[in-house]
């Protein structure tokens, strides 16, 4: 009797630690995160002008109407869908193949990782801004593609050219981020461990066997993981893109939601079409994550 | 001890309450410009001189970043006292009230209608509202076209006689200048000022006979003639045409100065001038630069250069009367200097006094900005003219660089600024 | 060994070298892509503006352009306000780093180590944080940060940036691997909760906390949207806020830019070079957890 009684007390006890670990982040995440969204929920049912003192007025869903109704904003989650498609899943995939081949060198592997992760160290405005002239038409870029395509003199309007400055932001992006998912991959291969391999080879497994049906299911939370991530990432993407169109960039090619958002709430000064734009952008991102839970239930990984 | 604690923190509240009511702290944004900032810097420390216990704080962007600065600042209730933008982007701040009018006794003028007759009639309709005076011109700018002479005698052209008078011979002289590698410009002639449409490309259209709204303000693009030629002429400058600049390659402005043989000409205002001066001395000593007229079209039906805009220094309303006060004090001891920021910042402030003394006459070139400004309206500005100047730049951008025709663009620019003047 | 095997051998060894050939070139290609920009910038920096785009592009710069980096910290305005600038981001960057490691632990600690009702509610709820774009907040995020009055200031950069949902997962992630057995002997031994997390949990967790400590800084050394709308005086500028004011001012030329962006970037790969051993894959990272 008296012994349950002790060990329910410590429970309590241990449940009331939780909390009170949990609480400052909890407190700060109410503060700065959960307040500021559901502020931006409120204001997206009203027409809001930034500059106005008069108060408000309440239009209910005229907001999302006029976006789901408007091919600008249409504009805007096509550039966002392209540039997520086409960046995170080179993405996954070279991240992948960068990690097999490195863990397969016996050599040089904290060199590899080095070099393929440095460009994430820097800022994007910084990445930006060198990306910016080598795109520029007298820059690396283009004497770079003429040099192997064979192309003396060709102006390839990496910045310029409507499908091109699309391709320009996700090389940009992919340049970028490629090391650091390439690591992700490396801690997840290198978690397998041998025993798997050896057991697999007395049973007279090759390589490739090996690869399909041992590495790359054990690899699911690792990919996961990366997906996620990465996707979540180029969702959001903001700078790059802002810092092109201040570079002379065409507007509406990479005018993804974040920039859209940006703009409507700064230069149009419509805050409240700017919070509904949020929303959505909320809402696809909750959407895709989910997306990726339910095609692959696998958390906890045993061997 | 504790005696001695409590008259230490008597002693120390009593200052603070004696400091803040003598010590005022006037916040003045502007935008980027050193040879303001140097005689500004200048003004401030004579006033603050003249007027003991105000402090001016001095805070300078880039002309990009301020027009959002100042939004951000004002959305919160946390704007600057004093500050200056583009006429087009402080239009919104006078409709919204956020201003507060010109005390034109603190500013020295025996009445408002005095302040009226300093200035060049017109100059100060666009800051009048509900009958009330909203702000002071800190120059009212149009641009010309600055010719390098270097580079047309280097193409085997006489400057003099060679420079383009229409925009037909623009294409021209532009192509004659051109230094291209295959497809690659490594020298351009002229380039256009890219991300200013409304002020540098709207006349162009105007000059074929069309308009961006009509004068009853609420229909938008009138004379689909007038905007196909301008939308085509556009592209026919471009990457698909003749090749002759884009928007993405560096602004002609800001290459013009280091002479540097990589472009001809560049659409610029009389500030250029001193710019040249400060970047550049031995080029600007050289003489061997020119200003020249803005192009008109073979073919105009309106002889219409490019639109003049003003920058206005405004005050802010939701400030205490005194600060208001003692800003409106200050902008008119810095206005006051109108021939300084003439021969050192190159910018002309529309007053009578100035236009028509000697100072301003002698400036070389003066009277080719001059005649253009005569012959000009001010830039087109509203409460949404940042929006309708993106829709135009959109326009041009999608015939330029995305392969959109003429005619598509043109109806997409329609809709959407029809939906800016429908919305208000 | 017979002929016939020792052919084979040699065929597959073959195959193997041909492939072994092809990967490392693979490699080395890869390297030289991803490096090539990094480069580019440290040798603009070199060079006088007219011959950055020039075509094509000398590597080698002809001589050291010192005036590009002299131009840089200078800045248009002579004000040298870059190296107030740099301060600011250091001084930014180590705040945020420093709360998001103890706040994330902390957090991650309790929800991988302690059973309470509610626990997978608090842990979704601070996952869906990452979910939102900060663009949806960042109107709200400043009108409660003026409200607060600590706009403009280092209270105002800092703030939002306290704790991120990443760095809870992170360090839960890595709890719950963290033996019991070696917790539950403290409890016996007396220790309270409050000790065990600092005098087990932090030691033993330098690797993590170490990782997320780089990674919170170098985001925060990056960031450019939160500083664009509440810093409004030159002195509380941030780095990205200086290079993109560089570079829209009229009078800037493309090898100070260089100079400007080399110079942030310094300092961050510096750290991460030093600090690299922490977060590498492979044999390095897994090592110490067996150990």
């Amino acid at each position: 009797m008296s012994k349950r009684i002790s060990s329910y007390s410590i429970e309590r006890k241990k449940a009331r630690w939780g909390w009170i670990f949990v609480a400052p982040t909890l407190i700060f995440f109410s503060v700065f995160s959960f307040y500021p969204i559901f502020n931006a929920l409120y204001t997206s049912l009203f027409r809001k002008k930034l500059l106005s003192l008069k108060p408000p007025d309440f239009i209910g869903l005229d907001n999302y109407i006029y976006l789901l109704k408007s091919p600008d904003f249409w504009n805007s989650i096509r550039a966002t869908v392209v540039f997520t498609l086409g960046t995170f899943l080179p993405l996954l995939i070279f991240s992948l193949i960068f990690a097999i081949f490195i863990m397969s060198r016996k050599r040089f592997q904290n060199f590899f990782q080095i070099a393929y992760y440095s460009p994430a160290v820097l800022s994007s405005v910084v990445a930006a801004v060198i990306w910016l002239l080598i795109f520029d038409p007298r820059g690396l870029g283009n004497q770079w593609l003429n040099l192997i395509m064979n192309t003396p003199g060709i102006d390839h309007k990496w910045l310029a050219n409507s499908v091109m400055v699309q391709m320009s932001t996700m090389l940009v992006y992919f340049w970028k981020y490629v090391g650091y998912f390439t690591i992700i991959f490396i801690v997840g291969l290198a978690s397998i461990p041998q025993s798997i391999y050896e057991a697999a080879k007395i049973d007279g497994a090759n390589n490739w066997k090996n690869f399909w049906y041992i590495t790359l299911p054990l690899l699911k939370p690792t990919t996961i993981l990366v997906s996620i991530i990465s996707m979540l990432q180029c969702l959001r993407t903001f700078s790059t893109q802002y810092l092109f169109t201040q570079g002379g960039a065409p507007l509406a090619p990479i005018n993804v939601i974040t920039l859209n958002i940006y703009y409507t709430a700064i230069r149009d000064h419509r805050i409240g079409r700017a919070s509904a734009m949020s929303i959505i952008l909320f809402i696809i991102m909750m959407l895709f994550t989910w997306v990726q839970f339910k095609s692959s239930r696998a958390d906890e990984i045993s061997y | 001890m504790k005696k001695l604690f409590t008259i230490f923190i008597f002693v120390l509240l009593l200052s603070m309450t004696v400091n803040s009511v003598t010590a005022m702290e006037i916040t003045f944004w502007t935008h980027e410009d050193p040879n303001r900032t140097e005689i500004e810097d200048r003004y401030i420390a004579e006033f603050e001189q003249a007027n003991p216990g105000v402090t001016i704080k001095r805070v300078t962007n880039a002309s990009g970043k301020i027009i959002e600065l100042i939004l951000t600042a004002f959305a919160a209730n946390q704007g600057p006292d004093i500050f200056n933008m583009s006429i087009e982007d402080e239009y919104a701040y006078i409709v919204n009230e956020r201003l507060a009018p010109v005390d034109f006794e603190a500013a020295g003028y025996p009445s408002l209608q005095a302040v009226y007759d300093a200035y060049i009639p017109g100059v100060l309709d666009p800051v009048t509202y509900k009958g009330q005076l909203y702000g002071l011109p800190l120059e009212l700018t149009n641009w010309c076209i600055f010719i390098n002479k270097k580079v047309f005698k280097d193409a085997g052209l006489d400057p003099e006689k060679d420079y383009p008078k229409t925009w037909e011979e623009m294409v021209e002289v532009s192509d004659k200048l051109c230094i291209r590698e295959g497809e690659i410009l490594n020298r351009r002639g002229f380039d256009f000022r890219y991300p200013y449409y409304l002020v540098a490309m709207v006349p162009m259209v105007e000059q074929l006979g069309g308009q961006l709204i009509s004068d009853d303000g609420k229909t938008a693009i009138v004379n689909d003639e007038a905007w196909l030629k301008f939308l085509k002429f556009m592209q026919e400058w471009g990457p698909s045409g003749r090749n002759l600049g884009s928007p993405t390659y560096t602004n002609a402005r800001k290459l013009f100065n280091m002479d540097n043989n990589d472009i001809g000409m560049c659409h610029t205002g009389l500030y250029q001038i001193g710019r040249i001066n400060a970047d550049n001395p031995a080029f600007y000593d050289s003489k061997e630069w020119m200003i020249v007229p803005f192009p008109v079209f073979e073919d105009a039906v309106k002889d219409v250069p490019a639109a003049y805009y003003g920058h206005y220094y405004m005050v802010n309303g939701q400030k205490p009367k005194e600060n208001q006060q003692m800003a409106w004090k200050f902008i008119a001891y810095m206005l006051s200097h109108s021939e300084e920021y003439l021969t050192k910042v190159n910018i002309v402030q529309p007053t009578v006094e100035l236009m028509s003394s000697e100072t301003y006459k002698s400036m070389p070139y003066s009277d080719v900005f001059t005649n253009d400004m005569a012959k000009g309206h001010i830039v087109y500005y509203g409460e949404n003219s940042a929006k309708i100047q993106s829709h135009i730049r959109e326009a041009v951008e999608s015939v330029m660089l995305a392969g959109v025709s003429p005619e598509d663009a043109l109806k997409t620019l329609r809709r959407k600024v029809q939906e800016v003047l429908d919305e208000g | 060994m017979s002929h016939v095997l020792q052919r084979k051998k040699n065929k597959i060894n073959r195959q193997y070298l041909i492939i072994d050939i092809f990967i490392w070139a693979f490699l080395i290609l890869v390297v030289l892509f991803i490096l090539a920009p990094t480069i580019f910038m440290f040798t603009a920096s070199l060079m006088p503006a007219n011959d950055i785009l020039k075509m094509p592009y000398r590597w080698i710069p002809k001589g050291f352009y010192w005036q590009n980096y002299w131009q840089g910290i200078r800045g248009n305005d002579g004000s040298f306000i870059y190296i107030r600038n740099i301060f600011n981001s250091l001084i930014v960057a180590s705040a945020v780093a420093a709360t998001t490691v103890i706040f994330s632990a902390l957090a991650g600690f309790g929800l991988a180590k302690y059973y309470f009702k509610g626990r997978t509610l608090v842990f979704m709820l601070i996952m869906a944080t990452m979910m939102i774009p900060f663009e949806a907040i960042m109107i709200p995020l400043y009108l409660v940060t003026t409200k607060l009055g600590i706009q403009d200031s280092y209270a105002g950069l800092i703030a939002p940036f306290l704790v991120n949902a990443f760095g809870v997962f992170l360090m839960r992630q890595f709890f719950i691997t963290f033996p019991d057995e070696i917790l539950d002997a403290a409890r016996i031994d007396g220790a309270s909760e409050l000790m065990i997390f600092r005098t087990i949990i932090l030691p033993n967790s330098i690797p993590v906390v170490a990782t997320l400590a780089i990674l919170t800084f170098k985001a925060q050394w990056d960031n450019l949207l939160w500083p664009l709308l509440v810093v409004q005086s030159e002195e509380m500028k941030t780095i990205p806020l200086y290079i993109v004011k560089f570079m829209a001012e009229k009078h800037t030329d493309e090898g100070a830019m260089m100079a400007v962006a080399a110079m942030a970037s310094i300092p961050i790969l510096i750290v991460f070079f030093k600090l690299s051993k922490y977060f590498l894959g492979g044999a390095a990272l897994y090592s110490s957890r067996k150990g």
